[in-house]
């Protein structure tokens, strides 16, 4: 039964890594930009949470939208004003341009919110469920529930809108999705606030079960790479393979080897991906 | 029936600092079809890269019609009525080919037309309804050329301009292929071509621009060229 509880487990977290890796995956695999700033828009994404809920009472849940909007507007214009300019540089001129604006996001979070860890400690906590030996906490499944539904909402977003078709044209050959009539600059602003609501959104969830402090923000990008390593780069059914086998081999492996190995181990297994299959579970060229 | 010119005027353009159109003066007249022919690294890809809007004029005008398109973007040269059809097909490898053929409608918004359209694509190509659904990653040469076409068509112009239409094509897809082009123009839409297969361009058009390090060397219509010495020589490899 201990097992049926980890696994539990396991896919709780697992469903919340697909959330944080998702919107990295999308711009990594639409603007080739790999996006240092993503694990510091998760962390702004939490203080938004915490500060609704200390201040105002509103609950994270219902922050996630705000927390998203926000930092879709703040990606967004980072996109539009500076990282367009070199968008069409080397991905080491891109990986240093985040590199940068992370550092500076960091540490201006770092002076305003100081290094702190601070929780967010729900007043009114929903309990948790119990059965055939399994407890499960009933805000983490939700926030899991929410997690996987807004990455379904993207994946339905890619697939069925007009704009989704456009970012995917773009994905798979930018100069032809250009003589289509797509504005290409304009999808790429839209496809790194996109990355930029997912990472506030799933800030928001998390910030009921982990410690908030812009120290995470390193953490949650190793995550995100691990993820996409592990389900296959730009497609949000690859994130969700990615997320859940991430979050599954962690539980197992604090089980087994004590959770100070956790981390050790989703890296290990990055490596050991890399090697074997590049492409990740899911991956395949294209998309999806 | 479109009644709508292209004018390329003494246009210059490049990459950074390699300029690779000297001053290009070409036309196509409405229903027409014209090809520009000459050999690799000529400039004919620069050029329809340049009326299309992908490359940046320099110097010079082009305009379709009345309307100056010297400095348009990609799509507002797609919303004018030219479609581009790229060298190497460029398809959306993992989409469907319906998926392809529907991008090439994304600026339009009148659905009904997009499924008349569709339908037409589909009547001129219907080696592409039988694949509809296929992604186009998996469709032979010839047919990813169809598909190239059809999403070109799907974004209603009254120019086409082709890029290559015969590379690495076997001989009887490029006639099949060449018919269809000319069923196409009897349907209202002036063509412009640019090949390496010379002999092929001369047999599909009605006149013909010859380009040799980025300027215009000659002209005229495809008869006439057909026998010019200079054109025997240098590309149809007779004296």
């Amino acid at each position: 039964m201990i097992y049926l509880q980890i696994l539990a487990n396991g896919l709780a977290l697992g469903g919340l890594y697909a959330c944080i890796a998702v919107g990295f995956s999308l711009v990594w695999g639409v603007l080739n930009v790999i996006n240092l700033l993503h694990g510091s828009m998760i962390v702004l994404g939490s203080y938004i949470a915490l500060f609704a809920y200390t201040t105002f009472g509103i609950h994270p849940f219902l922050t996630v939208p705000i927390a998203g909007g926000i930092v879709f507007a703040l990606t967004y214009a980072l996109q539009r004003g500076i990282i367009n300019r070199v968008i069409a540089a080397p991905v080491l001129m891109t990986l240093t341009l985040t590199f940068g604006l992370d550092l500076i996001f960091n540490n201006a979070m770092l002076t305003a919110f100081k290094a702190d860890y601070r929780k967010l400690i729900l007043e009114n906590p929903l309990g948790s469920w119990s059965f055939s030996g399994v407890t499960l906490p009933v805000d983490r499944i939700a926030a899991m529930a929410l997690a996987m539904l807004l990455t379904l909402m993207l994946f339905r977003l890619l697939k069925d809108s007009r704009i989704g078709r456009a970012i995917v044209a773009v994905r798979m050959d930018r100069d032809a999705a250009a003589l289509m009539g797509v504005d290409v600059m304009k999808i790429n602003a839209i496809t790194f606030g996109i990355g930029g609501f997912m990472a506030g959104a799933a800030g928001c969830l998390l910030s009921i079960i982990f410690p908030i402090s812009p120290l995470n923000s390193t953490v949650y990008l190793g995550k995100s790479f691990v993820v996409c390593v592990l389900g296959g780069l730009g497609s949000v059914p690859g994130a969700i393979v990615g997320g859940l086998a991430l979050g599954i081999i962690e539980s197992f492996g604090a089980f087994f080897l004590g959770p100070e190995h956790a981390v050790t181990l989703a890296f290990s297994l990055l490596i050991v991906f890399l090697i074997v299959r590049p492409t990740g579970l899911l991956g395949k060229k294209g998309y999806e | 029936m479109s009644g709508v010119a292209l004018t390329v005027a003494a246009v210059e353009a490049g990459y950074g600092d390699v300029q690779v159109l000297w001053g290009v003066d070409l036309d196509v007249g409405p229903g027409e079809i014209v090809c520009v022919i000459g050999s690799n690294g000529a400039g004919k890809t620069t050029l329809l890269r340049t009326i299309s809007g992908v490359v940046r004029a320099r110097a010079g005008r082009i305009a379709f019609g009345e309307t100056d398109l010297t400095a348009a973007t990609p799509a507002d040269v797609l919303g004018a009525g030219i479609a581009h059809v790229p060298e190497g097909r460029r398809l959306f490898a993992a989409m469907s080919v319906e998926d392809n053929l529907k991008m090439g409608a994304f600026l339009r918004r009148d659905q009904a037309g997009i499924r008349e359209d569709l339908e037409r694509v589909y009547q001129y190509f219907p080696k592409l309804h039988e694949r509809r659904r296929q992604d186009a990653g998996t469709l032979s040469g010839g047919e990813q050329q169809m598909c190239a076409v059809g999403r070109g068509i799907m974004s209603a112009p009254r120019l086409l301009m082709i890029d290559e239409l015969s590379l690495g094509l076997a001989p009887q897809i490029v006639e099949q292929l060449s018919e269809i082009l000319l069923r196409i123009r009897g349907d209202g839409l002036s063509i412009l071509v640019v090949e390496q297969d010379v002999n092929a361009a001369l047999e599909l058009a009605d006149r013909g621009f010859v380009v040799d390090r980025g300027r215009i060397t000659l002209h005229g219509d495809t008869e006439t060229l057909q026998t010019d010495p200079q054109v025997r020589e240098a590309y149809l490899g007779m004296a």
